[in-house]
């Protein structure tokens, strides 16, 4: 297993997290921790939902292909690997 | 509020092109056929089963290429949809399912004919929606439509609370939108032009998204420019003319020789709508070992999933080749290629044995069929070896030309997807070519047909037996026959007397001499649908064949003969 670090922003729509989710359990992702919260921090009803999810991926299996599939879900507007940021921030 | 839910999906439906729907009225979708038996554009189809409303749809949709339609009731209704929706996300097909769904306020109650059914479909549908505000339907319905035309096609649930059906509200047409194809990277077109003009053994590997994407044409023209050989897959026969000089066929698992072993043995794959599936890669380390990978496709996670590409160009294949075709000065060298190639061409041609028993041979039926019905037809075919024959022995030579069930493989699909072939195709001919298992899986759509005046042909090819498990009992199980034998030579069920039953013309075959005859007096019944009952030896399998697991160096193109493997050594 490799970690990865992801970063989703995605439409406020009922069923959008559910979408993700069941696209990890199909394809075998391994979801280590996972927090989703309003994008826009302040105010009421927020249109866009940001989702921090950390996992583990299967050898053979990359974490750029994951971000395209993710990328198809019609209500996720962008997906960022920070693998590489956290490395950094962590000082590893 | 001059409408209700109903009246509005009704409309929206209209607005959108919608001109035919396969379902079944129920419950919680009742609302919605109230307005539909006063539309004039809309034909609706009642089929027997909702499975067979959804292969329908799909049907409609690969012969038309415009989106298909299928509507179910809520509960047991929607599940039975679950069926086409996976066979239609495995094969990218643009279908628009509609369920009715419990009124809003018992939606999570456990309420009588609930079922989440969005949940259910979530890894198998392109996107879903429930709709809670009656005036978002024509809204919804129009993205629903363009979401599953757009970029890689798939299917799309609309899932219908009953009260929000029978909700007044006013009308307000969708706005329809043309969707952004990508624009193409030019570096990697210009890296993929320049691996065409150096490889010395080129191949083009296409697709079932050549077909999607309308890209016949811009393929034959860079095929033609270039010299470079062609091979379909089983989701692109017909993307290229069977009859052309630089067709090799079908690759994979019951691909014939040269086609395999131009994959094998290129310095370049182009793969163009494609997704290097099991079925064509065989095991994935040994396949094409000595290629370089220029791989276009619309989806861009379909990119280097299987084999790493070396050029990857996200864009439509319509797009792609014809910028190819742009870019492209010339090409290497390609004799001593074709040479190679050509010689395996003459040494393994498709090809059959007749039974010893003197029992019809299953393959000579459908080489018949392809020559009496002709390119101009349309096929469709279930799932076994009748559809490895389907796929082999029917000569394809314009897209859309042959309908399958090729990632989920779903028993069942021929007799449904030939009725809705037929329907968006009504003046063309259209054979179902079905096996004995299959058909009876989903023949009540016959009833429909009889009763619609959809007068589809099909062709039984039965063979007694679940033919294409009992071929790996016979290769990889010692020949110990569980469970496959269908009792159909004992005429459980009589065929003949089943169609008649169903409304349909039966008619039955059993030698070489009747083929033809029994054939062309199908074709002349045009008023109803007519079933044949091809009585053919069990015996028979599907070859060549690269056996599940191995490489496609492994082909045999009978059983112990395997060319590629020896001419190694
Ligand atoms: C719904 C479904 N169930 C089971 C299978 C597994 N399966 C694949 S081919 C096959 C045999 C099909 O028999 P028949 O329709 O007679 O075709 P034949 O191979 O004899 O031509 C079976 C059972 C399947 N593909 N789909
Ligand atoms: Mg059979």
């Amino acid at each position: 297993m490799t970690r990865h670090s992801l970063s989703l922003l995605l439409r406020n729509e009922p069923g959008a997290l559910a979408r993700i989710v069941v696209l990890f359990s199909s394809r075998g992702v391994d979801v280590e921790s996972l927090s989703l919260g309003p994008a826009e921090p302040h105010g009421g009803h927020s249109a866009l939902s940001r989702l921090d999810v950390v996992v583990g991926l299967q050898p053979g299996r990359t974490a750029a292909q994951l971000v395209k599939q993710l990328g198809r879900i019609v209500d996720v507007k962008s997906v960022v690997d920070r693998t590489h940021d956290e490395a950094l921030e962590l000082g590893a | 509020m001059d409408t209700t839910g109903a009246g509005a999906l009704v409309k929206a439906l209209e607005d959108v092109g919608c001109e035919v729907i396969f379902g079944m009225p129920g419950g919680a979708i009742l609302p919605a056929y109230d307005p539909l038996l006063d539309s004039v554009k809309i034909r609706h189809v009642l089929v027997r089963h909702e499975q067979g409303a959804g292969h329908a749809a799909q049907g409609y949709a690969q012969a038309t290429g415009r989106v298909g339609v299928c509507m179910a009731t809520s509960g047991p209704g929607a599940t039975n949809l679950v069926t086409p929706l996976a066979d239609a996300y495995m094969d990218s097909v643009p279908i628009v399912a509609i369920t009715g769904q419990v009124s809003r306020g018992v939606i999570g109650t456990d309420a009588f004919q609930e079922a989440d059914i969005r949940s259910i479909t979530l890894p198998i549908t392109k996107h879903s929606y429930q709709v809670h505000d009656p005036a978002d339907i024509p809204r919804v319905i129009a993205e629903a439509f363009a979401l599953a035309a757009s970029g890689r096609p798939g299917p799309v649930l609309v899932d219908l609370p009953k009260d929000v059906l029978a909700a007044a509200t006013t009308y307000t047409p969708p706005k329809l939108t043309t969707p952004s194809r990508p624009v193409l990277p030019p570096v990697q077109l210009r890296n993929a032009a320049q691996l065409i003009g150096s490889s010395k053994r080129p191949v083009f590997y296409v697709g079932g998204g050549v077909i999607r994407s309308g890209a016949a044409q811009e393929l034959r023209e860079l095929a033609e420019r270039t010299g470079i050989p062609v091979v379909t897959t089983l989701m692109a026969r017909g993307a290229f003319p069977d009859s052309h000089r630089l067709h090799l066929g079908m690759p994979g698992m019951h691909g014939t020789v040269p086609a395999v072993a131009a994959l094998q043995r290129a310095d370049l794959l182009i793969a163009v709508g494609t997704r290097f599936d099991d079925r064509v890669t065989g095991s994935l380390p040994d396949f094409a070992p000595h290629a370089a990978v220029v791989h276009a496709d619309i989806d861009p996670a379909e990119i280097s999933k299987n084999r790493k590409a070396d050029v990857g160009i996200v864009g439509d294949c319509r797009d792609v080749l014809a910028a190819l075709s742009a870019v492209v000065t010339g090409t290497a060298d390609l004799t001593e290629w074709w040479h190679y190639l050509g010689g395996l061409r003459a040494t393994y041609p498709l090809g059959y044995d007749w039974p010893p028993d003197g029992a019809l041979a299953p393959q000579y039926v459908v080489e018949r069929l392809s020559t009496l019905a002709g390119p101009e037809a349309i096929y469709t075919a279930g799932v076994g070896q009748h559809q490895m024959w389907a796929a082999q022995y029917v000569k394809y030579e314009r897209p859309g030309s042959f309908i399958n069930s090729g990632g989920a493989g779903t028993m069942g699909f021929a007799v449904p997807a030939a009725m809705g072939a037929q329907t968006g195709a009504p003046d063309r001919t259209v054979w179902a070519i079905d096996g004995d298992g299959c058909f009876q899986m989903t023949n009540q759509e016959l009833a429909t047909c009889a009763a619609e005046g959809i007068p589809i042909k099909v062709a039984i090819i039965n063979n007694g037996n679940l033919g294409m498990v009992r071929q790996w009992q016979t290769l990889f199980y010692d020949g110990r026959y569980s469970n496959t034998g269908l009792g159909t030579h004992q005429r459980h069920p009589d065929f003949v007397k089943l169609a008649d039953a169903l409304g349909c013309v039966g008619l039955r075959c059993t030698t070489q001499s009747e083929v033809d005859g029994t054939i062309l007096e199908a074709m002349e019944v045009r008023d109803r649908p007519v079933v044949v009952d091809f009585v053919v030896g069990q015996d028979a399998q599907v070859w060549p064949m690269v056996a599940a697991g191995t490489g496609n160096d492994e082909i045999m193109a009978a059983r112990g003969i395997r060319p590629l493997f020896d001419e190694e050594e």
